[in-house]
């Protein structure tokens, strides 16, 4: 499958039966303890009245965003997006800050509370196994899931299965695939029967949240070499306005008396 | 005579001091039994909430208290205003305790702080924290170069003080610009948090909102420090200059309110201020306290020229600033809805700091009285206006 240029998953909340099969996967594949699983599988139980009832349940992975904000805000640059997807963390740059953690609007990254300086705490979630993507692979959830309410594939392709699958069941989804283009675009897409709001994914636009402090951050060296200008300017500016008053009082032989009228601009 | 100069100089377990030391060794317990079992085991701090009490006291607050240090020196050495010479030592030993203490603590809060230094070597040029992280690390510098002469005039080596002094000014200048790029990079901090923070503390210039508010923070300090330290070194207190100080921050809460409703007016978020429960009431009580009563508080020349009045009003806006810091950093974000988004078993879903995750904060605090008290006993950090030594030859 080394074909393939963007790795994302496509989950359809109409086919998941809740059995969280791909949670026992993928600890098993990573080696992940179940009570720090990378993924979680959440129902919004069941809603209506008898007959009409409906349920859903939501698969929460990484969202493997396009432009991650973990990558943006991570001071020490642990986080890398890998050109065919994975957004991947490197535990030997990490110095636990977990502005990750604040800076992921769907809440993923997830930390090692209970673990000591000798132990050593981290930061952990979803990789898109790519032990097994690379080797042509599918994850260990998609490969495990027996609904095929997870898929694998080429980004665009998935899109465009996505877009079939509303298009032929109208009555059955919502018309709108969760990260085709919420926060900059996601490698894990999103369609379901119930609105997005519901399986506990947050309204985003389709700019990254990163882009106002990128822009920010780009404008800061400039600044700050302006400002050092400036001040600069203006010490060596007091300095010799008060060189020369100083000199002038001397030869009317006045005492040194502060120069009250720079205050006041204080 | 010489003899009793001696035994006022010695220092003496008072039971304040015990307290202070009491609280010290209780935090460093609980800094020891976190660096063991994890942060989660003296912590209420969670996947949802992974920063908190800490961050928002020890980091907000803590930055934004010792901006008093910038100002005096800039004050003092680029604009060369002598008269305010007797606050700049206090001013600037209390901003390199802050910075300490910001430090210390982050080192308790950091998963790995025996890679702190990591952020000199590995850096990610998108992210504010690593701005903030440099900033901090090279003003702490800084601070320590413009106090050593203080400490090598008490040592008496009084050619090295006067060697730093030949040479500071592009360490004051240097000061400056890193106080308010990190100063404001706080506020940047937030602004990838635009889907979490709610839109009445949310907007593009929270950097400058922090600029502005932490120069009524340091001027606020700057009263509270030369008030309590009068009283509690029984030394004269300069209230003349206070007042000036004083005279200041009715201007600089004025700019502060009119950048704050300038843009929630030009974002159109008006319809939040009273229409958002609990968050409206949190903006309103922070609007009150840290801006409406000082701005009304100092603009009378009677308040302003009172100590008590100074010392009242510098409390009442000190309180109301770190609540802005909490809001901003704490309060008002709203994580993911945890309910859906976070199974219970991997994770509570609310946060309340536990009692030794603030005991962490008060003994770290304590640290610094402690210290700024030795420092102000044994240094010459406080000079009487008559006595001072004229360094800006």
């Amino acid at each position: 499958m080394s074909e393939i240029k963007q790795h994302a998953f496509l989950f359809d909340a109409t086919r998941c039966i809740d059995c969280r099969a791909c949670m026992v996967a993928c600890s098993v594949e990573n080696k992940i303890p179940m009570d720090k699983t990378r993924i979680w599988v959440s129902g919004i139980g069941i809603k209506g009245k008898f007959p009409d009832l409906e349920s859903a349940t939501m698969v929460y992975h990484c969202m493997h965003c396009e432009d991650p904000d973990c990558a943006s805000a991570c001071p020490v640059g642990a986080w890398v997006k890998r050109s065919d997807g994975p957004v991947l963390y490197d535990s030997k740059l990490c110095i636990g800050c977990r502005y990750c953690m604040n800076a992921c609007p769907f809440g993923v990254p997830h930390y090692d509370w209970d673990k000591g300086l000798i132990d050593g705490a981290f930061i952990d979630k979803c990789s898109m196994c790519p032990q097994r993507i690379d080797i042509g692979l599918e994850p260990a959830c998609v490969a495990t899931c027996p609904t095929d309410a997870l898929v694998f594939g080429e980004r665009a392709d998935l899109l465009k299965d996505a877009h079939a699958r509303i298009a032929s069941h109208p009555d059955r989804y919502i018309d709108h695939v969760y990260g085709e283009n919420e926060n900059g675009g996601t490698s894990y897409l999103i369609v379901s029967h119930v609105p997005f709001k519901e399986l506990g994914l947050p309204e985003l636009g389709p700019t990254p949240l990163k882009d106002i402090s990128e822009l920010i951050m780009g404008g800061t060296l400039p600044f700050a070499f302006g400002l050092t200008a400036v001040l600069s300017g203006v010490a060596a500016g007091v300095h010799a306005y008060n060189k020369n008053k100083a000199s002038k009082e001397e030869s009317s032989e006045v005492q040194d008396e502060l120069p009250a009228k720079t205050e006041a601009s204080k | 005579m010489k003899l009793n100069i001696r035994i006022n100089q010695r220092f003496r377990l008072s039971p304040g001091v015990v307290v202070l030391l009491a609280f010290i060794a209780l935090a460093f317990v609980v800094a020891m039994i976190r660096y063991i079992n994890g942060i989660g085991a003296i912590s209420n701090l969670n996947n949802a909430y992974p920063w908190g009490f800490w961050i928002s006291f020890d980091l907000f607050t803590g930055v934004a208290i010792s901006s008093g240090g910038f100002l005096m020196a800039g004050t003092v050495y680029i604009l060369r205003i002598k008269e305010f010479q007797p606050l700049l030592r206090p001013s600037v030993l209390t901003a390199f305790l802050g910075y300490i203490m910001v430090a210390v603590a982050l080192l308790v809060d950091l998963g790995h702080p025996e890679r702190i230094w990591y952020m000199m070597i590995h850096w990610n040029h998108t992210s504010v924290l690593l701005e903030i992280g440099i900033c901090v690390m090279s003003y702490l510098a800084v601070l320590a170069i413009e106090f050593a002469p203080v400490v090598f005039e008490g040592l008496k080596w009084e050619k090295w003080a006067h060697l730093i002094h030949r040479f500071i000014m592009p360490f004051v200048i240097l000061g400056v610009v890193l106080s308010t790029l990190h100063q404001s990079s706080l506020g940047s901090l937030l602004l990838i948090q635009s889907s979490k923070l709610h839109p009445l503390w949310w907007t593009p210039i929270l950097p400058v909102l922090f600029f502005t508010s932490a120069i009524s923070f340091g001027l606020a300090m700057i009263i509270l420090e030369s008030s309590l330290s009068s009283r509690y070194f029984k030394r004269g207190l300069e209230t003349h200059l206070l007042e000036k100080l004083a005279r200041a921050i009715p201007v600089v809460l004025a700019i502060y309110l009119i950048l704050k409703f300038g843009e929630l007016a030009f974002a159109g978020d008006f319809n939040y201020l009273f229409t958002s429960g609990w968050m409206s009431v949190l903006f309103w009580s922070e609007i009150i306290v840290s801006v409406l009563i000082p701005l009304v508080w100092f603009s009378f020349r009677r308040v302003r020229q009172s100590p008590r009045g100074l010392l009242t009003g510098a409390v009442i806006l000190l309180l109301g600033m770190i609540f802005n810091r909490f809001n901003v950093s704490w309060f008002a974000i709203n994580h993911p809805d945890p309910i859906t988004y976070m199974p219970l078993f991997m994770s509570p879903v609310t946060y309340f700091p536990s009692l030794p995750e603030v005991a962490v904060s008060i003994g770290i605090f304590s640290a610094g009285i402690l210290v700024f008290g030795l420092a102000a006993k044994y240094l010459p950090v406080f000079e009487d206006e008559g006595s001072i030594h004229n360094h800006l030859a």
